[in-house]
This record gives structure tokens, C-alpha cells and sequence, in this order.
């Protein structure tokens, strides 16, 4: 037996959008508070150099040091004229440190330079007393 | 002469707010779009800091000379393979602290690339590198 035809009830749903608007500005709060501004240089030309040992880095780093193609030397993005400088730059950056993982220095160099441009950048991220972590890409 | 008491007018005034939830998602979106998630790749490389004189070197101490892109390990040639083979051998993690120190020196000239592997090696090994370093004229 056949139904008989019957209308359609189409019932109008609102979409609750009253507290939209809080929730979108809690999720700004909460990458405001888990961002943290990068210090590095991204428009450095840098070339990292490969091995099959590096790891992800999960420490925090005090400082960085990058050193780029051309052998100029920068220091939390900024640019400085020698080894002694990042020397004292990491000094004072370490001073305000209490445990040894806070001592990690972040060192990206470019695969090519020769051992006089970044060897005594190394020394001097040793002197002050940092450990270096340096950066490099995972061999394939 | 005193102004007459005037009646003051409470306007009705609503602050717009209908706007607030378009200006929160699109401060969500640049951030999402400005935020970079790299995750940066690295090796741990502790130098000691100390200088010690060439007449306080032992023997003993294990060396790696890099000479352009052959590798020496106590004077003998090998490739980054037999290299890691060996320092693994040596069993650095096991060892006191300053039992572990391998001495790194390289011949001028020698590109970063070289110096990297070897200190990757070295380090992941448990060893605590050295660098040898000539003394200034």
C-alpha cells in the first residue's frame, strides 16, 4: 500500500556562531604564547654539509652562529666583523645560564669554506664556553 | 548667570563587534602562514675550552688528520666508513671523560664538509673532540 504524500517539514537550524569570536581569539592567545620569534637569518646563502649522524635538534639554543658563501660571520642574525666578537658575544650570552643545557650554541657554516674561515669561529664558541651543535643536513 | 539645568541625553550607542571574528581568523591565518615549523638538524659537539701544550700530548690519544679529502687516523689512511668502524671499536662511551678525547687537526685548506663528517663521527661515538690548532707566528 502506497503512502500518501506528505509535505516535507524543513525545520531551520542556526548555526551558533555567538562564540566564534572567542574562540578564534583563544587560538591567537595560544600561538602567541607557543611562538617564539626566530633569531636566525633565513636569507643567509649557507650550503649545510651532510652526514648520516645528525639528529633533530631538541635542545634549546642559547645563541647562534652562522657563518655564510661569501666567509661573513653573524651573530643572532646580525653581522660581526671576527671571531672574537662571537666570542664575546656568546661569553655574555652564557653568563646569564645556570645548567649545562642551557649552554647549546647553534653553528651553520657552509660546506665549502675552507678551515681558516670557520675554525677559529669554532674556538671561539668553545672558549666562551658553548656547545656547539652543529647544523647540517641527513645523508640520503 | 547660571545656564539652565539642561536635561542630558543618553545616546544608545552599541559598540560594533559583529566584525571581531573576521579580524580574529584572519590574525589566525597570517600566523599560520608566517609561522615555520622547521625543525633544525644538528650534531652536539662539546670542544673543551682548555689549551694543552704539544709536549703534554700523549701517544696514547687517538688523532684524526684531515689532509684535503683523505682522512688519517693515527697516521694511517682509511675512508669515513672504516673510520666510524674504528672509533666504535674504541668504545669512547664507556670511558672516563677524559679518556674519551680524540685530537682533530686538519691541514689548511680543508672545506667544512670534511670537518663535519668528522666531527659527526667523533661525536657520535661518544668522543669528546680535541682540535688541534696551530699556534699563531
Amino acid at each position: 500500500m502506497k503512502r500518501p504524500p506528505q509535505s516535507k517539514k524543513r525545520r531551520s537550524v542556526a548555526i551558533p556562531t555567538a562564540s566564534m569570536g572567542d574562540i578564534a581569539f583563544l587560538l591567537i592567545i595560544f600561538f602567541l604564547v607557543c611562538s617564539e620569534a626566530s633569531k636566525d637569518r633565513s636569507d643567509l646563502e649557507v650550503t649545510p654539509p651532510v652526514s648520516e649522524h645528525v639528529r633533530k635538534n631538541k635542545v634549546p639554543v642559547a645563541a647562534r652562529v652562522a657563518i655564510d658563501k661569501t666567509g661573513t660571520i653573524y651573530f643572532d642574525g646580525d653581522r660581526v666583523d671576527n671571531a672574537k666578537d662571537v666570542e664575546w658575544g656568546v661569553t655574555a650570552v652564557l653568563t646569564r645560564t645556570v645548567s649545562d643545557d642551557q649552554r647549546h650554541v647553534q653553528f651553520t657554516c657552509d660546506a665549502t669554506l675552507p678551515k681558516e674561515s670557520f675554525e677559529p669561529v669554532l674556538q671561539a664558541i668553545a672558549t666562551a664556553g658553548g656547545i656547539i651543535e652543529a647544523v647540517g643536513n641527513e645523508a640520503e | 548667570m547660571k545656564r539652565l539645568g539642561r536635561k542630558k541625553k543618553y545616546r544608545d550607542i552599541t559598540i560594533p563587534t559583529d566584525s571581531f571574528s573576521d579580524i580574529a581568523f584572519l590574525l589566525i591565518i597570517y600566523f599560520l602562514v608566517a609561522t615555520s615549523l622547521v625543525k633544525i638538524k644538528s650534531i652536539t659537539a662539546d670542544l673543551p675550552a682548555g689549551e694543552k701544550s704539544a709536549s703534554a700530548k700523549t701517544d696514547k690519544t687517538p688523532t684524526i688528520n684531515l689532509r684535503g679529502s683523505e682522512i688519517f687516523f693515527n697516521d694511517k689512511p682509511l675512508d669515513l666508513e672504516t673510520l666510524n668502524a674504528r672509533l666504535a671499536a674504541l668504545e669512547l662511551g664507556t670511558l672516563d671523560p677524559d679518556k674519551r678525547v680524540i685530537l682533530l687537526e686538519s691541514a689548511a685548506g680543508t672545506p667544512y664538509q670534511n670537518y663535519f663528517q668528522a666531527l659527526a663521527a667523533i661525536s657520535a661515538n661518544g668522543g669528546v673532540v680535541a682540535l688541534v690548532v696551530d699556534a699563531k707566528k
